[in-house]
């Protein structure tokens, strides 16, 4: 996470690791197979129906989530860039039942759409995931909206936003 | 609520904000004080507390002519539990990811021909 902190000022992007115990073809299939995907992608707590998934550069993934309480969400990617078992790059974005974009339920101004890229490096038997989320083609408000929001998360609950978080608990 | 996330958010953006609202989480503050660790002048640190307060992210007193500011922690938490809403989003896709390749069958790696087969197949760029 050290890299994400860094990034915070040098550019918007958002980075997450984890090193996975499996090879480098499983967790691309995980990531690229809806009969996988199902099992594992989604929103905590919900789970997902694939409406559509197609492998290919420009090709759809829409799904929706659907969650305990009723309530469903669908989202979408259209994969960009595909560089099997290494590379996996899609545009982010939330989406209505037939596929089109929509904005973000909770912080609308938030970028339509996130180009989401993650790489897989082999890693003595193990496998390094890297996810980068940056806005994609987004204004200023909206690229500035991403930028708050990752300030917040990568200093907020870190470094000298730890205050703030006391200060938070203690008013409570 | 809506345009309350993108008002903080968009206030959260600047870096001497996000100083400002650590430095006022320890308290109430005058300006002149709040000014002091940014090599700033008055003005400009007038108008960072300026889009905070329209944000509605600190208050101001009208009474004294410092006019202390403190923190409004509603806001401010609406973010952060919004931020880990995001955050854990991705914690917990990686985790169901972990579960899951735990159960899945191996592919067989070992298989030179299979393997080279599925690259040549799905290998492809924009």
């Amino acid at each position: 996470m050290a890299q994400a902190a860094n990034a915070a000022n040098a550019r918007t992007e958002f980075v997450f690791n984890r090193t996975f115990d499996a090879s480098r073809e499983d967790v691309w299939n995980a990531f690229t197979q809806p009969e996988h995907l199902k099992h594992w992608w989604g929103a905590p707590g919900s789970t997902v129906e694939i409406a559509h998934h197609e492998l290919k550069p420009g090709g759809l993934f829409h799904y929706r989530m659907k969650f305990p309480d009723g309530r469903a969400m669908w989202a979408r990617f259209i994969f960009r860039e595909i560089v099997a078992p290494e590379r996996l790059v899609w545009l982010n974005g939330f989406s209505d039942e037939h596929g089109g974009l929509t904005r973000n339920p909770w912080v609308p101004n938030f970028p339509l759409e996130t180009l989401n890229t993650v790489t897989l490096a082999a890693e003595n038997g193990k496998t390094l995931l890297t996810i980068t989320v940056v806005p994609f083609d987004a204004g200023d408000e909206e690229a500035g909206i991403f930028a708050g929001g990752l300030a917040g998360m990568k200093m907020g609950f870190g470094a000298s936003f730890q205050l703030l978080a006391d200060y938070l608990a203690r008013r409570s | 609520m809506n345009d309350q996330l993108n008002a903080t958010f968009a206030a959260l953006a600047d870096p001497t904000r996000r100083a400002i609202l650590a430095r006022l989480a320890l308290g109430e503050t005058s300006v002149t004080e709040l000014a002091k660790p940014f090599e700033m002048s008055m003005p400009a640190v007038s108008k960072h507390l300026k889009v905070l307060e329209r944000a509605g992210l600190i208050a101001r007193g009208r009474e004294a002519q410092s006019r202390p500011c403190r923190l409004e922690p509603g806001p401010l938490r609406e973010a952060a539990s919004w931020i880990e809403e995001y955050r854990r989003f991705w914690e917990a896709s990686l985790d169901r990811l972990e579960d899951y390749l735990r159960k899945m069958k191996p592919a067989k790696t070992k298989g030179p021909r299979a393997n080279r087969s599925n690259r040549s197949k799905t290998k492809s760029k924009e």
